[in-house]
């Protein structure tokens, strides 16, 4: 068990924490359909580096962090994102082993899981109208992804989390 | 190679878990709103925080602003100040004389009600609701149901209140409605948002109300959450179509609700508040004087 000590954790929430506020940073009105789901790449990250550390649970904390944060509907990023992080860590092996772009491709389409998700939630406890626009961040994730990924590996191996 | 799920639960387990516990607080929402006030409160510097880099542009804008422009623009502020201190002498002369004539009513008069200018703080919001954020929480006084009004008119009510900060859910939301009356006849409607920021629509006019394009609405005060008399929204379209049985009225709001910076937080007059209650017993409803006036209009 002693090889199993937590290393680095500090950094971790710290992304988190820095993912938490470029998802609430201002953006341009043109731009901010496209805006990515900084806290959710960060959270697949973690879940696919170190699924024994940072899994669903965690995920579903951030989740009601960034559900109080945007002053949404309490639980409902809480769902979504345990569902895609659910995936993720059922799958991590496999997806520690695709090539980059079908990593991104595998993203992108969790992306889309997570919007559709909150869209139906949303839609059963409130009002939505459904918008294709939903899909713009998938796009935008699946872009940003291997950069996400680049520098959250270098943070991990620069301060040994495990 | 370390075991990978040496300990711990299953992630079925997990999941189960996490979903169950997202069910109950997709339910109890809002019963929960002390909780959210009080993690509210604990993240706003992060609100905070995210919103230097907009305030670091506007800051530069203004400081990098040339000497010309801003002559222009002082001329500009002074022409305007002009214009209304010429308005406002007039209006003082019709506010005494309004309460010279309320008072021979024995109506309540008008009180001078609190007001706080709160600017709205670049932060991203629920993509499913029109909100903005204010830099001013309950530490200023704020208080969830208080009426926000801008230089043009109503913007929205205050609906989540924390520590520093606060959220305003504007007139346009889809879950939004505000009693109004028509400045021309006095008619009392409703209007609610569409979820489109510059739409609004009016629930349950009837075909008969006389209701025209071009008509302003100001908040008529009933409901005792809007003070009265703040302009809201000027009617667009008025479609009476054979195969529906209420018009279809819709309004745009006058508050630029797409580019508001600066706000009024209001804090109606206590007093003045439960007096008009008091009115309100006294006098007729709303749907009694709808029926009237579709009969007037017949």
């Amino acid at each position: 068990m002693s090889m199993h000590i937590a290393n680095g954790r500090w950094v971790v929430w710290l992304s988190f924490l820095v993912a938490m506020l470029f998802q609430i940073m201002p953006l341009p009105d043109l731009v901010e359909p496209w805006r990515p789901d900084w806290l959710l790449l960060v959270i697949i990250y973690w879940a696919m580096a170190l699924p024994h550390r940072y899994n669903i649970l965690s995920a579903w904390l951030l989740g009601v962090l960034l559900d109080i944060m945007l002053g949404a509907h309490l639980g409902i990023r809480a769902l979504s994102i345990s569902l895609v992080v659910y995936v993720v860590v059922l799958h991590f092996q496999r997806l520690r082993n695709f090539p980059m772009w079908q990593q991104a491709l595998m993203i992108s389409s969790l992306i889309c899981l997570y919007h559709l998700v909150i869209f139906w939630v949303q839609f059963v406890v409130d009002t939505a109208t459904f918008d294709v626009r939903l899909f713009l961040p998938a796009i935008s994730c699946l872009i940003i992804w291997p950069w996400v990924f680049w520098i959250l590996r270098r943070v991990r191996r620069l301060y040994k989390v495990r | 190679m370390k075991p990978i799920f040496a300990r711990g639960i299953s992630n079925q387990f997990r999941l189960t878990l996490a979903i169950i516990l997202s069910v109950i607080l997709i339910v109890a929402n809002n019963r929960l709103d002390p909780v959210r006030k009080s993690v509210s409160s604990v993240l706003s510097p992060l609100q905070y925080v995210a919103n230097v880099p907009g305030a670091l542009l506007d800051w530069s804008a203004e400081s990098l602003a040339t000497r010309s422009m801003l002559t222009k623009q002082n001329k500009e502020l002074l022409r305007q100040q002009l214009m209304m201190s010429e308005r406002l002498q007039r209006f003082e002369h019709l506010r005494q004389e309004n309460d010279r004539l309320r008072a021979l009513l024995g109506s309540p008069v008008h009180m001078d009600s609190k007001k706080v200018v709160a600017e709205v703080m670049e932060v991203a919001s629920d993509p499913y609701h029109q909100y903005v954020v204010l830099n001013h929480g309950a530490m200023s006084g704020v208080f969830v149901g208080q009426p926000v009004v801008d230089a043009q008119g109503v913007v929205g009510q205050v609906v989540q209140v924390n520590e520093l900060t606060s959220r305003v859910l504007l007139i346009s939301d889809a879950t939004h409605g505000i009693p109004v009356r028509v400045t021309r006849n006095d008619v009392r409607l409703v209007v609610k948002g569409t979820g489109v920021l510059d739409e609004l629509e009016l629930s349950y006019v009837s075909k008969s109300t006389d209701i025209r394009v071009g008509d302003l609405l100001v908040s008529s005060g009933l409901g005792n959450r809007f003070p009265e008399g703040y302009p809201v929204a000027r009617v667009m379209s008025v479609v009476k179509d054979d195969g529906q049985s209420y018009a279809n009225v819709i309004a745009q709001p006058l508050a630029a609700l797409d580019r508001i910076r600066y706000l009024l937080l209001i804090w109606p007059d206590e007093q003045e508040q439960s007096l008009k209650t008091d009115e309100l017993s006294s006098t007729e409803t709303p749907l009694e004087s709808q029926k009237q006036n579709s009969e007037v209009s017949q």
